[in-house]
């Protein structure tokens, strides 16, 4: 198996010498998906942000996809990757001024200059596979935040990524609309698509998850499987911090 | 919703009685205000109808639309006219069809050229000096002309204030606050007089088109805030999702950034370019035959002298009646630009 990511001593401090992200090392293998748990402020999503270059960081290396990049890399390197990285954000982040479809046609057009009725057909391909088809005319403030969160993962896979990241996918939709958007990333992680996701859903982490990553205070406390992780963690503040949540 | 509407129009119906039937020193304040009104409305009305002549205005309509444009040639600012009007018409009503709205742009930027064309000659037109131009010809040529160069202008200024190259950022924000910090007539001035002494020898510049240069540099200042403004209030997770999918910085300005940010700017934008149609009227100070300099020539002929009431009553609602063509348009625009936010 070959990995797609690695990490290696990643650093990160801010301005009062507070780390964000602690001597932060793992590697993620394809078609592999990677749960991100912990504490709020603990650096979970400062990580996932480093991976597609939205972070900086300090000191150490990162590898994704075969490209290197360091804490003094410039801006195109970032832009390969971000070219074969999809992100998922909580916010869900879509372009209000543009139509659910002109939304996912975007980047397909202007960064990977396909022509448009290609780029369009594979974005209607996409909107079917997210089961919102019908909404692909109207724009994203129509939608519910269920809905806009699909077409939000439908916009990050119309660049044929190599690795999707997702920024808490759930955390900002009502409680009824949580399962629509895990259904669509459980099928995603079906079809084999590497992901890391930082989350807070332990139904979905135990499911989908291969492996289980736990932060706190810019530290990671351990990696392991979510069989061995959610029965019989190894940490104790990562026992408290399931105790906590369950 | 719907309960609450008709407490409100009760309330305040009765707040308006209670003010007109309330105790009696309130009643003399009113009834004060109200002989004050009725008396100012029939003095108004007495000047516009009776006392006055309106023959200055009627007799000199043509001068009033054109200035000096040669007779036989005057269907050539007419027919701008109508171009403009039926452009404004489409934009206003006309039918949604996206190829339609898409384009309409082009058409309104093309209006500028084809008056230019128009008014000037040349290429099949006799060919008219611009010391004929004049009138509201003239008026609306000024104004369009420096809306078509001041909102790029604006928009770059606004784009460079924000980059991270320290030299263009600076020079940008300086430029704007100069400015912002001169008054308009003396940049008028400043394009009258002395455009003229920075040029080449044999290289001379119209004093048309160095009033069309000054407001153009003092609009898009202006207009540089405004849009500056609107870039601030788009939120830094769309530049997040933008960067993200793998657009470059120019990429996120042209297809995220701006057409957010003028959505937001254009109701200031809006009033920046009625204030330029009005401040047309200080290029009469200057020599320019625009609406007021026509109004002011028309004066000094012995045979209107001392009209002064009817040339400025008139004068007055021309600019209104363009001024709130100009804010119903951006009206309706914004009703069809809006975002549908969703909450």
């Amino acid at each position: 198996m070959k990995p797609i990511l690695t990490a290696k001593n990643l650093t990160k401090s801010y301005a009062k010498g507070i780390l964000a992200l602690n001597k932060v090392s793992f590697t993620l293998d394809q078609g592999k998906v990677l749960v991100v748990m912990g504490p709020s402020g603990s650096g979970k999503s400062t990580l996932i942000r480093t991976i597609n270059g939205l972070e900086t960081f300090d000191k150490g290396e990162l590898n994704v996809l075969g490209i290197k990049i360091r804490a003094d890399s410039d801006e195109r390197k970032i832009q390969k990757i971000r070219r074969r990285v999809g992100m998922v954000f909580q916010q869900f982040n879509l372009f209000p001024h543009l139509s659910i479809l002109e939304n996912i046609t975007l980047a397909p057009i202007q960064v990977q200059k396909r022509n448009k009725k290609e780029a369009e057909e594979y974005g209607m391909y996409l909107l079917c596979q997210m089961g919102i088809e019908s909404h692909a005319k109207k724009y994203p403030g129509q939608l519910s935040g269920g809905e806009q969160q699909r077409v939000a993962i439908a916009r990050s896979l119309a660049l044929k990524p190599e690795l999707l990241l997702f920024d808490e996918p759930t955390s900002a939709l009502d409680p009824e609309r949580i399962n629509e958007v895990l259904d669509a990333m459980r099928r995603l992680a079906d079809q084999g698509m590497t992901m890391i996701v930082v989350t807070h859903e332990i139904k979905f982490a135990k499911e989908v998850s291969d492996q289980v990553l736990f932060i706190d205070s810019g530290k990671i406390l351990e990696i392991s499987s979510p069989e061995v992780f959610f029965s019989n963690a190894s940490h104790e503040r990562s026992r408290k911090f399931l105790n906590q949540i369950n | 919703m719907n309960n609450i509407n008709p407490n409100l129009n009760t309330n305040l119906f009765k707040k308006i009685k209670n003010s007109l039937l309330a105790k009696s020193k309130y009643n003399f304040c009113n009834f004060i205000f109200f002989l004050i009104s009725i008396s100012l409305i029939l003095k108004i009305l007495t000047s516009i109808f009776i006392n006055s002549n309106w023959e200055v205005v009627t007799s000199n309509l043509n001068l009033y639309a054109f200035g000096s444009f040669p007779i036989d040639q005057q269907w050539r600012p007419t027919l701008w006219f109508f171009s403009l009007l039926s452009i404004t018409f489409i934009t206003v009503y006309g039918p949604k069809w996206k190829w339609l709205r898409k384009n309409l742009i082009f058409g309104w930027i093309g209006t500028v050229p084809l008056g230019i064309y128009l008014l000037s000659g040349g290429l099949g037109l006799n060919p008219v000096m611009t010391r004929h131009w004049g009138g509201l010809t003239l008026t609306i040529l000024i104004t369009s002309c420096s809306i078509l160069f001041s909102l790029p202008i604006g928009i770059l200024l606004a784009l460079c204030r924000r980059s991270s190259i320290f030299l263009i950022q600076k020079s940008s924000s300086f430029y704007i606050d100069v400015m912002r910090a001169v008054p308009l007539i003396s940049v008028l001035f400043f394009g009258q007089l002395l455009i003229p002494l920075f040029l080449p020898v044999g290289l001379e510049i119209d004093r048309v088109w160095r009033a069309v240069i000054a407001f153009t540099f003092f609009v898009s200042a202006y207009i540089a805030e405004d849009i500056k403004g609107g870039l601030q209030s788009i939120p830094k997770n769309q530049i997040e999702a933008a960067k993200s999918l793998g657009l470059n910085k120019y990429q996120i300005n042209i297809y995220i950034l701006i057409p957010q940010a003028l959505r937001v700017a254009l109701p200031a934008i809006t009033n920046q370019l009625i204030g330029l149609f009005q401040n047309t009227s200080l290029m009469a100070i200057l020599g320019l035959m625009e609406l007021l300099g026509v109004s002011r020539s028309i004066l000094a002929n012995p045979e209107f002298i001392g009209q002064y009431i009817e040339v400025y009553i008139w004068l007055a609602s021309v600019y209104w009646l363009f001024c709130t063509i100009m804010a119903f348009v951006s009206k309706k625009l914004e009703q069809k630009m809006t975002i549908n936010k969703g909450y």
